[in-house]
């Protein structure tokens, strides 16, 4: 009869959760997953560097870029001459370490995201894009830090 | 022992689906622009290290038409990745300051009064005023 | 009320070998007053007996008749057919779930995610039945928005995450933990926040946000993992950097 074969099928595949006389199992209780090291930490970051680029890149990237080629301001901060000439102050320096370093360890975590959601998932894969994202990130602040710093403290 | 379930999978081009989804499609975009960003100004310091020549060549490159009109739709999803950012603080206050959370659209305006003002102070600070 | 007629477009799957969901559609007729869940009950009574769903309460706060209504995870019983017709009404199972029959899915991996929460009051003197633990009402303020949740499922339906890391703990789970770390009678907050802090606790979630826009009782799960991943950092620090504190 046509029905029978799916009555057969339709059987529990594993146990169930349900409560039942006897069952003292808990499930809450169960072993939970390993927790993360570098995740939250990453994230941190992450977080605190879009408050940087939010707060900081709008004005920045329109001086710099934009105001100059369309004459959106009197003078053009982008200008070799005129950066150069604030480039010797320690807080500009301070201002684009801090920028560049808080773009890319904001930007590097949003891709890495990104990418694990277009498909790119498995162990080794998302351990590889941490490795390499995480690292472009790093290595453009450290880069970043010794720009600001040269030509002035050594 | 199956029991015949028909499994997920999601589609391709999910993101199409709704406006919220594009909104943050086009947020995490504008997110990873910024790294683009950060990239790039950190080649703008190398440059400015080597000297007039090579820096102005860098800066004209990025200045001319094509390159510029890029320039500019980059330019404007990370103005889209700021404005949600504020939204988003709004939506989900998560360092409580106030007793109550307030409506999101209050901490929006909040953040958007303090980015004027701190764009301010960039300008006085960082590029030495008007 | 003037009668017209709608076209519910509904998912069908029978769990055979190789079945595949199908659409079926069904023209009914409806009054101004109808929901979607009075238009597929109509269709069991009327048209096709075999159309299998789930509803309970009908009145939004059993959590059991979520569907995906023309693309949007939605409750079957609030939602009404006058605001969603445009001719014709698609009814789809709730996405990202395994589908079990037409419009009813498999959510046994929801209910582990929730039970592994640790969803009661965790302390170290429970079983000392005489005590009373008294609350006031601002406690009760405290985490009295992320209690509401009706485990309804919607929240998972929109989560995009959820659809290819179905692992990922989720927005109900995350909002149900924070409510007992809210809780000021409960000590349990550091073994839900380690169970949070994993691979796929709160980490996986990228504040899309659709949770809380689906969400019938303003839970706000987005908002709630955001808390959390604070409150995991936090954590994470305080015992990376003071061992001893554990």
């Amino acid at each position: 009869m046509e029905g029978s074969d799916i009555a057969e099928e339709v059987r529990p595949a594993r146990e169930s959760i349900a409560w039942s006389p006897g069952r003292e199992t808990v499930h809450a209780d169960s072993e939970s997953p390993p927790e993360v090291l570098l995740e939250p930490l990453f994230w941190g970051l992450f977080s605190v560097g879009g408050f940087i680029t939010a707060f900081l890149f709008p004005v920045t990237l329109f001086l710099l870029f934009f105001a100059g080629p369309f004459g959106l301001w009197p003078t053009d901060p982008g200008a070799y001459d005129a950066f150069v000439a604030r480039w010797q102050e320690p807080l500009v320096r301070l201002f684009f370490f801090v920028l560049i370093g808080g773009s890319l360890f904001h930007g590097t975590h949003r891709l890495k995201f990104m990418l694990v959601d277009a498909g790119l998932k498995g162990r080794g894969v998302e351990a590889f894009l941490d490795l390499g994202l995480n690292g472009i990130a790093i290595f453009g602040s450290l880069g970043a830090l010794y720009y600001a710093l040269r030509g002035w403290l050594f | 022992m199956a029991r015949h379930e028909y499994p997920w999978k999601r589609r391709p081009g999910w993101w199409l689906r709704n406006p919220r989804y594009l909104a943050f499609q086009l947020r995490e975009a504008g997110g990873v622009v910024c790294a683009l960003y950060g990239l790039l100004l950190l080649n703008l310091l190398m440059q400015l290290r080597e000297g007039e020549s090579t820096y102005v060549a860098f800066l004209t490159m990025l200045r001319t038409p094509p390159v510029l009109y890029l320039n500019g739709v980059l330019f404007g999803l990370v103005l889209w990745h700021a404005i949600s950012w504020f939204m988003l603080i709004g939506k989900a206050q998560p360092v409580q300051l106030t007793r109550k959370p307030l409506p999101w659209k209050a901490v929006f305006g909040i953040n958007v009064v303090l980015w004027l003002g701190v764009s301010g102070a960039v300008v006085y600070l960082i590029f030495g005023g008007i | 009320m003037a009668e017209q007629d709608v076209v519910f477009r509904v998912t069908r799957y029978r769990p055979v070998p190789g079945g595949r969901p199908t659409f079926q559609d069904y023209r009914l007729p409806f009054r101004n007053d109808m929901v979607v869940l009075d238009g597929l009950n109509y269709i069991k009574d009327h048209l096709d007996p075999t159309l299998t769903f789930r509803w309970s309460c009908r009145m939004g706060i059993c959590g059991s008749c979520g569907a995906n209504i023309n693309g949007q995870p939605s409750l079957t019983c609030e939602t009404f057919i006058r605001d969603v017709s445009r001719g014709v009404v698609t009814v789809e199972p709730l996405s990202n779930f395994p589908i079990l029959k037409d419009l009813v899915v498999d959510f046994d991996d929801f209910l582990n995610k929730l039970a592994s929460v640790k969803p009661y009051i965790v302390r170290k003197d429970w079983g000392d039945w005489t005590k009373e633990y008294t609350q006031y009402p601002e406690d009760l303020e405290a985490y009295r928005q992320q209690s509401l949740c009706i485990n309804c499922m919607l929240c998972y339906a929109a989560c995009p995450v959820v659809g290819t890391s179905p692992e990922f703990i989720g927005p109900a789970a995350s909002a149900l933990a924070l409510r007992y770390i809210r809780d000021s009678r409960d000590e349990g907050a550091d073994a839900r926040l380690a169970r949070l802090n994993t691979k796929n606790g709160v980490w996986e979630c990228t504040f899309v946000g659709e949770c809380s826009v689906v969400c019938p009782k303003d839970v706000d799960p987005a908002a709630a993992i955001q808390t959390l991943k604070v409150l995991a950092t936090m954590r994470h620090l305080r015992r990376l950097l003071m061992p001893a504190s554990r």
